[in-house]
């Protein structure tokens, strides 16, 4: 994977929880950093270990800053981005999804994630990926339906 | 970024110039304050990578100070340098500017960018033999942001300067830190007192004081001189 | 709707600003591999253009000898060796000379790459006039051009070794034109040499036997030596 990926989809990432760009273009690139510290230039990185750290790198901006600051809720898209009703529509009833699930389904549909590396990312267990990746689809699904 | 120095010592035949010392930075702005003779110059010299330490370990977010991955985050300003006598400022730079592996065009661009930026762009194309003590300095210290570094070690960066020079000086350290780890060595109390964060005081190859600049209360020059003794 | 549908709508629903410092990292972060010719061509431009000249000189001296047909051409080619090896060994020490060495150590490529292209390019320079000139003068007396080769490069060899060792001493360091010195005693002497009638046929058999071979090679491995001591040197901080 190249390095212009790896930093969009890590920086997506990252945007996603912490809602502000500079602060997660300063995150995307000391997880850069921290990569080439703990694992060296080898030519090709790891996008697993990326999401690892860049995780952790988030937890600890969490603690470092005040928690009011920091929203987790979706970020307002500027009014006139032309976005469709359906699409309007998507985005409401994600933010009625909790927090883990919204998480689950960028890495899955926007970043596009084999699950190998989800569960790396995130920690769990095949087993749990795809039980609760499941569980999200269906709440995302019982909410367009309302 | 966290710069992490561990345990780090140089030793030469008969003198220790620096003796285990360890301490950790992020970004912001750092004064170590010493004596000449402190340590101060040879502990900022293995901290660029230019000086192999006879024990200890330093790294950036784990990389190694001895590689060029390390270096290429790296601006530094050594106490003393010279220049070759045909270089004007902005062939100096341009120079400085290939050696850090910066490509010719941008090079160009952020040599002017840089020579506005400590106010030398109206005599750029002059001779550097022609420049004041002030004026050189700030050629170093120009050459030493090329690369936009995340690391800037600075060793006396305000000797020769002037108190109006001084207060240019000072106002783009404060700016600098803000996005990366700052290093600034002095003997001189007030050149850190309103910019540093965080203080570490040197004296005779030893630490013998760190922390943040709102942990000294009072005036920092008695306090460094209490500390001293 | 079906999954498809499904996967783009959500795609679509995550919206993040586009990166802006996207593109200015990622070349700093991972630098385009700077060849080592390209590095190489890059210290060109900085050798000084008295280097050039002297070797323009020199080029010049062996075609016009050769072509008015003066005899020792080839020694007097010889005795201005010396000179163009202290010439490369004064371009390589500049940095220490003006106080530029500690700069240039913290750069990315450092000091050591600096000093081993100006090396390799004086060297370049010296085998392409030793090169050019060998044959010319060969071919205009007759000679055979490995043997002028020889005449022209041991003088050369010679000042390399004694300048390069020189200047890695104390001596050295005090005095920056210690190479011009070195080149000037070696030159004394081949001059001696090649004047006095006994040491001329002395030199004439020496080299047209095997040992004029013998010596360029062992003499240019002595070079490469105090080259690599030189560059591993130049690191080394009092």
């Amino acid at each position: 994977m190249d390095l212009e990926t790896i930093y969009d989809k890590i920086y997506r990432y990252v945007y996603f929880r912490v809602n502000d760009r500079m602060m997660a273009e300063d995150i995307t690139q000391e997880a850069f950093f921290r990569y080439l510290g703990k694992y060296g230039d080898s030519g090709s990185m790891d996008i697993r270990y990326m999401y690892a750290i860049a995780r952790n790198l988030c937890i600890d901006e969490y603690r470092r800053i005040k928690p009011e600051s920091l929203s987790e809720e979706m970020e307002e898209i500027p009014g006139d981005s032309g976005i469709s009703e359906e699409k309007m529509a998507v985005r409401e009833a994600l933010e009625k999804l909790p927090y883990e699930d919204r998480e689950l389904l960028l890495l899955r549909y926007v970043n596009e994630e084999p699950a190998g590396t989800i569960c790396k990312a995130l920690g769990i267990s095949r087993f749990a990926l795809y039980r609760r990746l499941k569980a999200a689809e269906e709440r995302l699904r019982a909410e367009l339906e309302a | 970024m966290k710069l992490s120095v561990d345990r780090i010592t140089k030793q030469y035949k008969n003198k220790i110039a620096v003796d285990r010392i360890s301490f950790e930075l992020t970004e912001g702005v750092t004064g170590l304050l010493g004596a000449n003779g402190a340590g101060k110059t040879t502990l900022m010299r293995m901290m660029s990578g230019i000086l192999t330490p006879t024990g200890g370990e330093i790294t950036a977010d784990g990389i190694p100070v001895n590689t060029e991955n390390y270096r290429a985050l790296l601006g530094y300003l050594p106490q003393d340098f010279g220049y070759y006598p045909e270089f004007s400022a902005r062939e100096f730079l341009e120079y400085m500017g290939a050696l850090k592996g910066i490509e010719k065009k941008k090079a160009r661009e952020k040599s002017s960018e840089l020579l506005e930026l400590v106010g030398l762009s109206d005599v750029a194309r002059k001779k550097i033999k022609t420049y004041s003590g002030g004026m050189k300095q700030r050629v170093g210290i120009a050459q030493a942001l090329l690369n936009d570094p995340a690391i800037l070690i600075l060793d006396e960066p305000t000797a020769g300067l002037d108190p109006k020079e001084r207060v240019r000086f000072r106002t783009l350290i404060e700016e600098l830190g803000k996005k990366s780890i700052v290093l600034l060595s002095t003997h001189i109390v007030s050149d850190i007192e309103h910019i540093a964060d965080r203080i570490i005081m040197m004296k005779d190859g030893n630490l013998i004081w760190q922390g943040n600049r709102g942990d000294v209360s009072g005036d920092l020059e008695e306090f460094y001189l209490k500390k001293y003794e | 709707m079906d999954k498809n549908e499904f996967k783009n709508l959500i795609k679509d629903a995550y919206y993040a600003p586009e990166p802006e410092k996207k593109k200015e990292f990622i070349s700093r972060f991972r630098p385009r591999k700077v060849s080592t010719f390209r590095m190489l061509l890059q210290q060109i431009p900085y050798i000084r253009p008295y280097v050039w000249i002297l070797a323009a000189a020199i080029v010049g001296i062996a075609i016009a000898g050769s072509v008015t047909g003066g005899e020792g051409t080839d020694k007097l080619v010889a005795l201005i060796m010396p000179f163009t090896a202290a010439v490369g060994i004064l371009e390589n020490g500049r940095s220490r000379r003006y106080n530029m060495s500690e700069l240039e150590m913290a750069t990315r490529f450092s000091l050591r790459s600096v000093v081993i292209a100006r090396m390799t390019i004086m060297g370049f320079l010296s085998v392409i006039l030793t090169a050019i000139v060998s044959p010319v003068i060969a071919e205009s007396f007759g000679m055979q051009a490995v043997i002028t080769a020889e005449t022209v490069l041991m003088p050369y060899l010679m000042t390399m070794i004694i300048s390069l060792h020189i200047e890695r001493s104390p001596l050295g360091r005090e005095n920056g034109a210690s190479s011009i010195v070195a080149a000037g005693a070696v030159m004394l002497l081949f001059l001696l040499i090649w004047e006095s009638e006994s040491g001329n046929v002395l030199y004439s058999s020496f080299i047209s036997g095997g040992c004029g071979v013998a010596a360029v090679i062992i003499l240019g491995a002595l070079t490469l030596t105090e080259q690599w001591l030189t560059v591993r040197n130049v690191e080394a901080f009092a």
